[in-house]
């Protein structure tokens, strides 16, 4: 290898052209050749120093416990479990329920999430009166505290003096005798829950969308105009195939959030510190169920093979997510 | 040497300084627990009100090097976060107070607690009700984590303005005689609902851990077997009795509506263990002198009650044991009841004048010093199973989904036991 031959091991990273120190260097050089070399890796290291201890050595971890018995309240049960805590998962109908509920609530809140955002983005990107008002608006849900539009929503969907049966009875949806107890079953539970997701991350998909719409050449919707292409057509046949890797960036983030779901569920509860999510598990998410098992429960060692259950799904459902939407959103090729 | 074998040294060494970096800053923020010049802080957490305010300013007075930190917090939160601190090993406060829901769970780790027996605690056991002692000492005898501060005896609250608008009785006397039994209670709820279109109690759950609280046996043996056919099955047949009459009101405990409750007259009875006394005077102040206090039906029976504990963990054992040790002194007990009405559990004190004498004005001048007490004392407390907390839970959503009628009353006990058995393998 020549190259290696003309420069010596350890400095393959100096730039070329540069002057060649006669027989040592000054301390001005050498300050320059830190500065080259490893200032770069001083800059990145807090990064990686910080995923290092918050997050590969929690998820290591925590795969260690989930293969160990752990529990709390019995110091006595230690050792191994083997794979005994995975294999439990298959027959503990509260880990079904839980994945049952976050997939529903997850298809309900994703999907008007991200085509409302869509419209949104599209009508936000045309010239309107107020533009920066309009998208300081949108942003507004997303920097409220999720703690207190969370305790908002919970006494909005209350059943006595909820605002949402008020709102339903005035528009002649709901009957005043009967209002509807929006705790007391799945679908009126998961819709009250992927209201406040979508209320939340709406705006702030649009803006992503809208961000990516504006580098789409303008002549391009010209071209289409003249064509004879109207709005709705433009948007699905231009719009979306021209900003699929945002598309697919917030499928996948949107995903990753829905089954992680906690806040919503937990505080959306009664007695939020029961962990249950419903008195019949009605919206217990995974996320809570993890937190019931291992809190409530004091079962560490299998709420630990519920957190790596969970990241396996999530990669799973993540991957399937995306690849759709890139067959879904990639037009003609 | 390759290049790219430099490359990862470079790497690793680049690593190494920002660690020690990081390390560096985190090594600056250490707690403060002993400051310069002997001073020694230490904190109890607690929750609700322990009626602890001027007792600190008072023993502050006494000891100039000691300042108590005082750190009331969410009842569930609190047990939560010691339970969270002990397995991290360290961040526990000095002194813990664990209430008797959570003493299972907390005396099978009593290794993380300082054994209170070596600091000469034993003296204090003759002082104590024999059961409440022996709820925080270990199996073996050999270690006692807490020192008990209050009992929850049982009794009735109700508002005399509702009961005199349902042509009901309003002396406590009159009213304990309406209901001796929980089936006489039933009819006076039937009758009040009958009457106002108003409902009498505040929920299921809130009549089925009183009753539970009365049977012989709990949810578990001493053995820590679930058996839901003695006293569980008495109490949740009663509850879901009630439940279909439709005298409650269907709230949930601790909650905003529950808390309007108290005002708003949703209910105009509830069980009332002594702890409660502090917590309607402090969420409804506008009912002052509209609440009296009878006697509970059934006869005695006990909610809750509190125990304090040294974590392990704590810098400062021996000065948090002279707190401690201060704290569960008669003197200081009697204050605590006067202030928020925490029943002591040293019996001695019962027949002390400081307490048969006292009265609630804000619950019309009951003789609380002598209803409580009365309660307390002829007790046989059950045992309490490791999975206590849990199974309760599950037992009283089955309660709540009956409430919200989303399940039928006549299948609810197989739901329940179904319920009851899951929480005790889970």
């Amino acid at each position: 290898m020549s190259t290696t031959r003309a420069a010596p091991p350890g400095r393959t990273g100096r730039p070329p052209g540069g002057p060649r120190p006669a027989t040592r260097m000054s301390w001005r050089d050498r300050l320059h050749r830190f500065d080259l070399r490893y200032v770069p890796y001083l800059l990145v290291a807090p990064f990686f120093l910080l995923f290092l201890v918050f997050g590969l050595f929690p998820l290591i971890y925590n795969g260690v416990v989930s293969l160990r018995h752990y529990r709390l309240d019995d110091p006595t049960l230690t050792g191994w479990a083997g794979f005994d805590n995975f294999a439990r998962l298959f027959t503990d109908s509260d880990f079904w329920n839980a994945l049952y509920n976050t997939l529903g609530i997850f298809v309900l809140s994703t999907v008007p999430q991200l085509f409302l955002a869509l419209v949104l983005a599209s009508l936000l990107n045309r010239k309107l009166r107020a533009q920066t008002w309009w998208r300081v608006g949108f942003l507004v849900p997303y920097v409220t505290p999720l703690v207190a539009s969370t305790l908002v929503f919970g006494v909005f969907f209350s059943r006595d003096h909820g605002l949402a049966n008020w709102a339903l009875q005035t528009l002649g949806l709901g009957d005043p005798a009967a209002p509807i107890d929006w705790r007391a079953s799945k679908p009126a539970a998961w819709t009250a829950i992927a209201t406040m997701v979508n209320w939340k991350w709406i705006g702030y998909n649009a803006l992503l969308y809208l961000a990516a719409m504006q580098s789409i050449p303008r002549d391009v919707y010209e071209a289409s105009a003249l064509d004879g292409a109207g709005a709705w057509r433009q948007l699905w046949r231009i719009t979306v195939p021209m900003i699929q890797p945002v598309v697919i960036f917030t499928v996948v983030l949107s995903t990753i959030g829905g089954f992680q779901l906690f806040t919503e569920p937990m505080l959306f509860e009664l007695n939020s510190q029961a962990a249950t999510g419903g008195s019949n598990g009605e919206w217990q998410s995974i996320a809570q169920l993890i937190y019931k098992v291992g809190w409530k429960d004091l079962n560490l060692g299998y709420a630990a093979a519920m957190s790596w259950a969970l990241f396996l799904i999530i990669l799973v459902v993540a991957g399937f997510n995306s690849w759709l939407t890139s067959r879904f959103s990639g037009g003609r090729r | 040497m390759t290049p790219s074998w430099t490359r990862w040294a470079r790497a690793i060494a680049v690593g190494a300084v920002s660690l020690t970096m990081v390390a560096a800053c985190s090594g600056s923020s250490t707690r403060g627990g002993s400051d310069a010049g002997g001073q020694v802080t230490l904190r109890i957490n607690f929750w609700g009100d322990f009626g602890l305010d001027q007792l600190k300013s008072r023993y502050e007075a006494a000891n100039p090097n000691v300042r108590i930190v005082l750190n009331s917090g969410e009842y569930n939160a609190q047990h939560e976060d010691l339970q969270k601190k002990l397995v991290a090993g360290s961040g526990a406060a000095d002194i813990a107070a664990i209430d008797e829901g959570f003493m299972v769970q907390f005396r099978s780790q009593s290794d993380n607690f300082v054994n209170l027996l070596d600091k000469g605690a034993a003296s204090y056991e003759s002082r104590y009700l024999p059961w409440k002692w022996k709820q925080s000492l270990s199996a073996d005898g050999k270690t006692q984590i807490a020192l008990g501060t209050d009992v929850g005896g049982l009794a009735m609250c109700y508002r005399t303005d509702l009961f005199a608008a349902a042509g009901l009785p309003t002396d406590r006397d009159q009213v304990s005689a309406l209901w001796p039994t929980w089936d006489a209670f039933l009819e006076v709820g039937k009758d009040y609902t009958a009457k106002t279109g108003k409902k009498f109690i505040d929920s299921g759950t809130n009549l089925f851990n009183p009753i539970l609280g009365q049977q012989p046996t709990g949810f578990y043996n001493e053995q820590d077997q679930l058996q839901m056919e003695g006293g569980p099955k008495v109490a949740f047949d009663y509850t879901v009795k009630a439940l279909q009459a439709g005298i409650s009101a269907n709230l949930t405990s601790f909650q905003t509506d529950w808390n309007r409750g108290f005002t708003s007259g949703s209910f105009a009875a509830l069980a009332c263990p002594a702890w409660m006394l502090g917590h309607i005077k402090e969420t409804a102040p506008s009912t002052e002198g509209k609440w009296d206090i009878a006697a509970i039906p059934g006869g005695g029976g006990n909610w809750g009650g509190s125990f304090l504990t040294i974590p392990k963990q704590s810098k400062h054992v021996d000065e948090a044991y002279k707190l401690l040790e201060w704290l569960i002194q008669p003197e200081q007990q009697i204050e605590v009841f006067k202030q928020v009405g925490n029943l002591p559990s040293q019996p001695a004190l019962y027949a002390d004048p400081a307490i048969t004498e006292f009265t609630n004005p804000f619950f019309s001048d009951a003789p609380v010093g002598q209803i409580f007490p009365k309660m307390a004392q002829g007790l046989t407390p059950q045992y309490l199973g490791r999975r206590n907390g849990p199974t309760r839970v599950a037992v009283e959503n089955v309660i709540g989904r009956v409430q919200n009628n989303t399940l039928k009353a006549e299948a609810a006990w197989a739901e329940a036991v179904k319920a009851a058995e899951k929480a005790a393998t889970s």
